[in-house]
């Protein structure tokens, strides 16, 4: 270090340091040692601008909270002078002068390396759910082609197997089918369903891509989903989107509204006599249809993939993997849905439950499982199912066992509100077991904690309310696009507050579940709002980009994201 | 000190001190007291346990009876969302019961039993039944069978004045009155 340095500690950091002196002896002679109130204020920063002219500094560093937002600040300064300010993140619980030091001993100069691009008209969206659909038709309305990757065998992700939405009771079909319908319509959108996202390079302006398609065994633009071959099909197997509740063939149509309307062959079950090739009078059935690869540029990429629900088995106090009268509230949704397997009829062991209760924060807020977070949505779904069970039997009884509720969202405690009028009891309390009692039904045992009692309920249905976890694979789609996984194991955002919607990596963006737990009104804010900014660069034509925004093919899984001090330098 | 601190300060030494200090983060969830399997016949509540040492009401926590009703199975250990190590937290707090004298007396009485032979709970007749029909010996190979590995416990006794704590009387062999 023998370059003569400036060293500004901003307030917002350190509140001031009464440690200039200290920092300023491992300085070279000429160094400066500042405080400073709000460096990122135009004002300051004409101040920097001066001290770094009238004194012939060679290197400023900045002592600041979170450094990666700032970034872009100092542009004026590296106008003027050439070099941008070395950016040191420090909270008050670090050594300053150790953190100051040891970070001025790494410092390179920095100056931008960065160029102009053009922009490829078109963007690549990752999941084809709700939040997937709502980007795409945005992205597709303002003009620009959409590339709409999803690995399922169709679109509407979770919301196609809901049977209503909270607060309002819409039913989930009439509202999502016409966003669906539109997907697959729109002329700007190129749908590719039963595909994967295998491989990315570039940067933003020009992401290369690579997809992955998979056989479907049906060709798509042949067939008119009229089900002939699936009534032929002698296989049967349980339903994926019926959570096995229901069965399905080994050709299917996964449900009636599914778009594309295309049968697919599930070659793992599929016995092989060809009848479905027999009776189709498209001949649209392809045995021979091999997996093959399509590449494609495009200038922005938005993640929206979505969530997994949590595995109930992992809590198995809760008997889920045990007992036949506990389910999880997908399962029910499936059950109360009228284009469900049972049309709508909710019956458990051939009677329509009386007495039900709901099991909140299963897998929510419980570290012992490894996730920290509440997810959001239970304690609004469980009180709408006690509605959706209640159309279908008017005299059961309800009861949700709840830690905390939570009824945030816009007409959420209304709602909450209405249900208590309607008769459902809220009780406070984890439950704690679920257990068969000698006559067949269950027990959950649960403390009344307003009470300060301990007590069993009665229940011939228990509904686990299963919290969102991130989908199992999202490590590797991080490490493909170079994303960070946070520690809830969601998609990491650059800044929770004001870049929620943008990534580490220019030009990716994402929005929805994929960055944590949301409802449908907020991933669709947030999806909305995600597109807008990937079709920014598209827009204006061109990017700025610097050599450390490009993606490199990521060949091994072992790759790490880089360290934080990368990001923070300028 | 608060109540807390003083937890801390005593079961951290022994069994890790972010062990012990899981207690701040208790969301009063419940999971622990609605299956906790003394409390289904006894009035222990270890939600409001845990409660009231956060609420600083040592006195009320230390002289209370409940303190002594948990069997230490661990189940609310084991199922704990905010895992918070309230088993051995309870064990903590019971450790500063017993040094004030609030130690009960079902637990004078199994610790006078450990100075007497050995052991909390000596064999009886029904297992060492038990234990022949698994094909053991008779006898366990403790105590019970070295009589003389009793004499090292009882100076052990001695030296860390768990004899006081309990109030033994090494005249009459019994708990003093």
């Amino acid at each position: 270090m023998d370059k003569k340095t400036g060293v500004y500690i901003c307030h917002c950091g350190l509140g001031g340091s009464t440690e200039r002196e200290k920092i300023l002896e491992h300085l070279p002679a000429g160094s400066i040692v500042k405080d400073a109130e709000y460096l990122c204020s135009d004002f300051e920063q004409e101040l920097l601008i001066n001290d770094i002219k009238e004194n012939g500094l060679e290197q400023v560093a900045v002592t600041c909270f979170a450094p990666d937002v700032h970034r872009s600040l100092f542009r004026k300064v590296y106008d003027e002078v050439g070099f941008l300010p070395y950016l040191i993140g420090i909270e008050e619980t670090d050594d300053a002068v150790k953190r100051v030091v040891s970070a001025l001993e790494d410092v390179k100069p920095i100056r931008l390396d960065e160029k102009e691009v053009d922009v490829k008209p078109s963007v690549l969206v990752i999941g084809a759910g709700i939040v997937g659909e709502q980007a795409s038709l945005d992205i597709g309305d303002a003009g620009y082609k959409v590339y709409l990757v999803e690995r399922r065998p169709n679109i509407g992700g979770h919301m196609a197997q809901l049977d209503k939405t909270f607060p309002t009771l819409d039913c989930a079909s009439c509202i999502g089918t016409p966003k669906m319908v539109a997907t697959g319509q729109h002329p700007n959108i190129e749908l590719m369903t039963c595909s994967e996202v295998i491989e990315v390079s570039g940067h933003a302006g020009e992401f290369k891509v690579k997809v992955l398609r998979h056989p479907r065994y049906v060709d798509e633009n042949e067939c008119t989903g009229c089900g002939i071959c699936v009534d032929n099909c002698p296989a049967v197997v349980p339903s994926e989107f019926n959570l096995g509740v229901g069965p399905r063939k080994a050709i299917y149509i996964p449900f009636a509204q599914a778009i594309p309307l295309a049968a697919i062959r599930d070659p793992e079950h599929c016995l092989g006599c060809r009848m479905c090739e027999y009776v189709c009078d498209k001949k649209a059935i392809r045995f021979d249809q091999k997996e093959e690869i399509v590449e494609f540029e495009v200038g922005s990429i938005l993640v929206t993939t979505g969530f997994e629900l949590f595995n109930c088995e992992l809590r198995p106090e809760l008997g889920y993997d045990k007992y036949d009268r506990v389910i999880n509230a997908l399962e029910l949704e499936r059950l109360c849905a009228p284009t469900g397997p049972t049309a709508g009829e909710i019956l458990i062991h051939g009677k329509p439950p009386k007495n039900i209760v709901f099991v909140q924060c299963v897998g929510s807020r419980d570290k012992n499982v490894g996730n920290e977070y509440c997810s959001r949505v239970c304690c609004m779904y469980a009180t709408k199912q006690c509605n959706l069970v209640r159309e279908k039997v008017p005299d059961a009884k309800f009861t949700i066992c709840y830690t905390d509720i939570r009824a945030f969202g816009k007409g959420h405690e209304e709602f909450y509100n209405r249900m208590q009028n309607e008769g459902v009891i809220y009780l406070r309390g984890t439950v704690s077991e679920v257990y068969r009692g000698e006559d067949g039904m269950m027990r959950v045992r649960v403390e009344n904690t307003l009470m300060g009692e301990p007590v069993e309920l009665e229940a011939d249905l228990v509904v686990l309310s299963a919290g969102l976890t991130a989908p199992a694979d999202t490590p590797q789609l991080a490490n493909m696009l170079n994303l960070e996984v946070g520690d809830d194991k969601f998609l990491a955002e650059a800044h929770v507050n004001i870049r929620p919607m943008e990534t580490r990596v220019k030009g990716i963006y994402m929005a929805g579940c994929a960055q944590g737990p949301k409802d449908i009104s907020d991933s669709v804010s947030q999806t909305s709002g995600a597109a807008a900014k990937a079709t920014i660069p598209i827009s204006f034509g061109k990017v700025k980009i610097e050599p450390e925004d490009e993606i490199k093919v990521v060949k091994e899984t072992t790759a790490t994201a880089a360290p934080i001090e990368k990001e923070v330098t300028g | 000190m608060e109540f807390v601190d003083e937890i801390i300060e005593t079961g951290g030494p022994i069994l890790g001190t972010e062990h012990i200090e899981s207690l701040r983060v208790c969301m009063q969830c419940g999971k622990c007291t609605g299956g906790c399997p003394s409390g289904r016949l006894t009035a222990i509540r270890t939600r409001k346990l845990v409660l009231e040492a956060l609420l600083n009401m040592r006195d009320e926590v230390l002289s209370s009876d409940e303190l002594w009703l948990c069997t230490t199975c661990y189940t609310c250990y084991e199922r704990c969302p905010r895992n918070v190590k309230v088993t051995d937290i309870t064990r903590t707090i019971r450790n500063i019961a017993a040094k004030e004298g609030y130690l009960a007396l079902s637990h004078r009485m199994a610790s006078s039993y450990v100075v007497k032979t050995g052991h909390a709970v000596p064999i009886n007749d029904a297992n060492k039944e038990n234990r022949k029909k698994l094909g053991l010996p008779e006898v366990p190979p403790t105590t019970h069978t070295y009589k003389e590995a009793l004499q090292g416990i009882q100076s052990l006794v001695k030296k860390t004045g768990f004899d006081e704590l309990i109030g033994f009387d090494w005249e009459t062999m019994n708990l003093k009155e």
